[in-house]
């Protein structure tokens, strides 16, 4: 057969045409196929589901596993496992009401030795004494079949916060677990049941037996797409429902904005994480002169920085917290860019000359380390401020390495100039401020932010010492100390991106990073 | 002027395309630094994106920079990295070669069993442990893709050199009591060098990706300075909303890449005899034909 150019265009809209035929019967077949359930992205497999172990993504932990109680907006504790609580003896005595008529999963009823068999799990270990209840426990006692007694031989700073966290403190039922005690099967309390799991989905179903309010759909199916670009289209094509979460399936600004061009809706939550820019003076001598990091500070144009490269979906920062976030205290503007202001701050620190400053002959040149793996957008971020930096006469070397040397990098303090981010609800303000900022608390995962043990030591030990009226005024020394002596550099606070198709209806944007936001939603029929 | 004209025989049976645009990636990449209209790094934030105008012909990128001028500079990044990686590996390839093909016996079996484990690890692995080693960085990454790309002409200079050790002239040059120096330096290594270099025509193309594909994974050439990889992996989130960030220099390491390929083949190929085509031979038996013709005039 010879192509004439009848033929070609035979083939070539009949191909069309096919493809427009396919196009239209998947979307039929994927909305037939979904009516009832819930399909969300997530970037990985879901990964060992024990609420003791550290693997899974959290959120999928979520739908299955309940806290005793659980972290609300703007750091409410609201109850949940536990209906009533109460400290006592300074703090260092927590006496528990459970929630009757619960029962997990399997049909094992969760009452006191439930819950005491859950906790002994986790309470006291070494490997989990990064949380303070933990810490600090001493001894658990059961008064009645939904009431029960911990008692700590310290006071525990944000005991209950530490008690809505997804993991260790969720619950599991005592049933679930093999002949040696180890985790076998996630079951727990929660309104979702797992059905199926591997590399390409995980799948749940509503549990019927659940106390509280029921999702009012049947099924969740959280599948695994790795690549963004992916997810995006997935979502596009209507293949998924929502896709988002900083753990679960991130959403970048600029592929919300193209989502939102392209009429998706997109969801934009200030968030509750702040990207912090750390100073090294134990590496680079010129930091250790607070001018010099003042210079940097207001070199910086933050404004330009959330309006570019986040599309204005995130807020500039002029504080380590958000309000977001309890005890965030008092919040300042971020600091608007200066050139001027911070050249005269250099002069008058001895860095004269140009186009490179230098003094006694050495020139000012710092190496920031950024992954983008680990922070996303971080690489980009750095190349603004680097070019920022050559306008006020710092010579700025961008080092990017991957996401396990970041940690080393980070860890062993190599680096003049880095990013961190701060943890976000619910571990925060005491998680990053300890984790982050107190030299005695080691820290394996992502080094330090900021340390002085002279200084700053002592006030972070006074606001995590402090009880009621006394924390809020303590924590503040930390704030201002940090803020007077220009010890961090705040830049923005990273925005909770979420979107979602049109069948999803009253989304609300999850508490903390670390929720499935599947709560309020209701899927609207096609 | 005459001195030129067999460069210029030879130019011309190149392909046209490949010299045209090699030619203008040399030319350009050697003079980017005067021909760049701007500041290839210079920011301006509140113009991330635009198209092309009178200020910025190509547009400018998702940071206000010069696409254009980022464009330029960027060739001159391959071209300097480029030359160094193939320098430094022809350096080093060419002495082990000859070396071995020179001396033969025990040293020659060494030599060619290290070029074999080169060889047999993949030279983007090699590079990139050596980079997880030593730390990302410009030499850093010239020096671990010489380490990944030395052992290819290693091998091949070997093999003309044993092609050159086996001519009749070298040893006649033998008899005549000239010295091992000799034969080393003005005969074995000349001619191997010639040959190599051929082979590493053909090479730019694939070195220019790999410097590419470094950048793209960012452990290459570290910013602000452009490079075509670097360009590309900052660019694919706009590849949607703004695909002429990727397309450019995409495009502009296709060119690259196929330009050098496609010359480094045709310069192997025009040293191998061509088969005669039916037309030549037709023009020949009228040539010979007319020979015939041309003796019986003479009569």
């Amino acid at each position: 057969m010879t192509v004439n150019r009848r033929t070609f265009l035979q083939g070539a809209f009949g191909a069309v045409g096919l493809v427009m035929a396919q196009g239209a019967l998947s979307k039929l077949v994927y909305a037939q196929g979904a009516s009832g359930t819930l399909r969300v992205a997530i970037a990985k497999p879901a990964g060992n589901l024990d609420p003791q172990s550290h693997y899974a993504i959290w959120a999928i932990q979520d739908l299955m596993f309940e806290p005793l109680v659980k972290y609300g907006r703007g750091g409410q504790i609201e109850p949940c496992l536990a209906t009533d609580w109460k400290i006592e003896g300074g703090g260092k005595t927590l006496h528990l009401t459970l929630r009757q008529g619960v029962t997990f999963q399997d049909g094992t009823k969760f009452d006191a030795a439930a819950c005491k068999w859950n906790l002994e799990r986790w309470m006291g270990l070494d490997q989990f004494s990064w949380m303070n209840c933990s810490k600090y426990f001493e001894s658990l006692e059961v008064v009645d079949d939904y009431h029960i007694t911990l008692h700590f031989n310290e006071p525990v700073l944000a005991l209950m916060q530490e008690l809505s966290y997804t993991r260790p403190p969720r619950f599991l039922s005592p049933m679930s677990v093999g002949a040696d005690g180890k985790f076998k099967e996630p079951v727990g309390t929660g309104p979702w049941r797992q059905v199926k799991a591997d590399d390409t989905e995980s799948a749940f179903e509503r549990y019927d037996g659940y106390w509280g309010d029921k999702p009012s759909y049947e099924r969740l199916e959280a599948k695994v797409i790795p690549d963004p670009r992916s997810r995006v289209a997935a979502l596009r094509s209507g293949e998924i429902d929502l896709v988002g979460g900083f753990w679960i399936a991130p959403l970048t600004p600029e592929e919300a904005k193209q989502l939102e061009a392209a009429a998706v809706n997109v969801v934009v939550d200030p968030g509750n994480v702040t990207l912090v820019m750390a100073f090294n003076p134990d590496r680079a001598a010129a930091l250790k002169d607070s001018q010099v990091r003042k210079a940097i500070s207001i070199g910086i144009d933050r404004a330009a920085i959330s309006q570019v490269l986040y599309h204005g979906y995130a807020k500039p920062a002029g504080n380590l917290f958000s309000s977001a976030l309890p005890y965030a205290g008092k919040q300042h503007g971020a600091p608007v860019r200066d050139a001027a202001a911070a050249s005269a701050l250099l002069e008058k620190a001895g860095w004269t000359g140009g186009p490179i400053r230098s003094k006694d002959g050495k020139p000012l040149t710092l190496e920031m380390v950024v992954s983008p793996d680990a922070v996303p957008g971080s690489r980009i971020i750095a190349e603004v401020i680097q070019s920022e930096m050559k306008e006020i006469g710092i010579d700025l070397v961008i080092r990017s390495v991957d996401h396990a040397s970041k940690h080393t990098d980070m860890l062993e303090q190599k680096y003049d100039l880095g990013f961190f981010l701060t943890y976000g609800a619910p571990y925060d303000p005491f998680g990053s401020i300890v984790g982050l900022c107190l030299s005695t608390f080691k820290n394996d995962v992502e080094g330090k932010l900021v340390t002085d043990p002279v200084n700053l030591d002592p006030l972070i030990n006074a606001a995590t010492a402090a009880t009621g009226d006394q924390i809020e005024p303590t924590i503040q020394k930390v704030y201002d100390w940090l803020r007077d002596n220009d010890a961090i550099a705040p830049l923005v606070y990273v925005p909770s991106i979420w979107a979602h198709s049109n069948r999803v209806q009253g989304f609300t944007s999850p508490v903390t990073e670390y929720d499935m936001p599947y709560e309020n939603i209701v899927l609207a029929a096609e | 002027m005459k001195n030129l004209k067999p460069l210029f025989a030879r130019l011309n049976k190149i392909p046209r395309a490949a010299l045209i645009t090699i030619g203008l990636f040399v030319a350009l990449g050697t003079f980017a630094p005067w021909l760049a209209p701007q500041d290839p790094s210079a920011q301006n934030l509140l113009e991330a994106g635009s198209g092309p105008s009178a200020a910025h012909w190509l547009g400018t990128d998702h940071l206000g920079r010069d696409t254009l001028s980022r464009l330029l500079i960027a060739a001159n990044t391959s071209l300097v990295s480029v030359g160094s990686v193939l320098g430094i590996a022809m350096t080093i390839g060419i002495a082990m070669g000859t070396i071995a093909g020179y001396h033969r016996g025990w040293v020659d079996d060494v030599l060619m069993r290290v070029v074999d484990v080169g060889l047999s690890i993949p030279s983007l692995i090699i590079a990139l442990a050596v980079i997880g080693i030593v730390g990302p960085g410009y030499w850093t990454m010239v020096l671990a893709l010489a380490l990944a790309w030395w052992p290819m002409s290693g091998r091949i200079s070997r093999a003309v050199a044993v092609s050159i050790m086996s001519k009749p002239h070298i040893e006649a040059l033998r008899v005549l009591g000239a010295s091992p120096w000799r034969i080393y330096f003005n005969h074995l290594l000349p001619g191997t060098i010639g040959a190599v270099m051929v082979y590493a025509t053909a090479d730019a193309g694939v070195a220019a990706l790999a410097v590419a594909t470094l950048s793209f994974l960012g452990l290459g050439i570290q910013p602000p300075t452009p490079e075509w990889g670097q360009m590309l992996v900052d660019a694919l989130p706009y590849l949607e909303s703004d695909p002429r960030q990727v397309l450019l220099p995409g495009l502009a390491l296709t060119a690259a890449v196929i330009g050098f390929n496609t010359l480094g083949e045709s310069i192997a190929l025009n040293r191998i005899p061509k088969p005669l085509t039916r037309r030549t031979l037709a023009a020949r038996r009228i040539e010979v034909a007319g020979w015939g013709k041309e003796s019986l005039d003479a009569k």
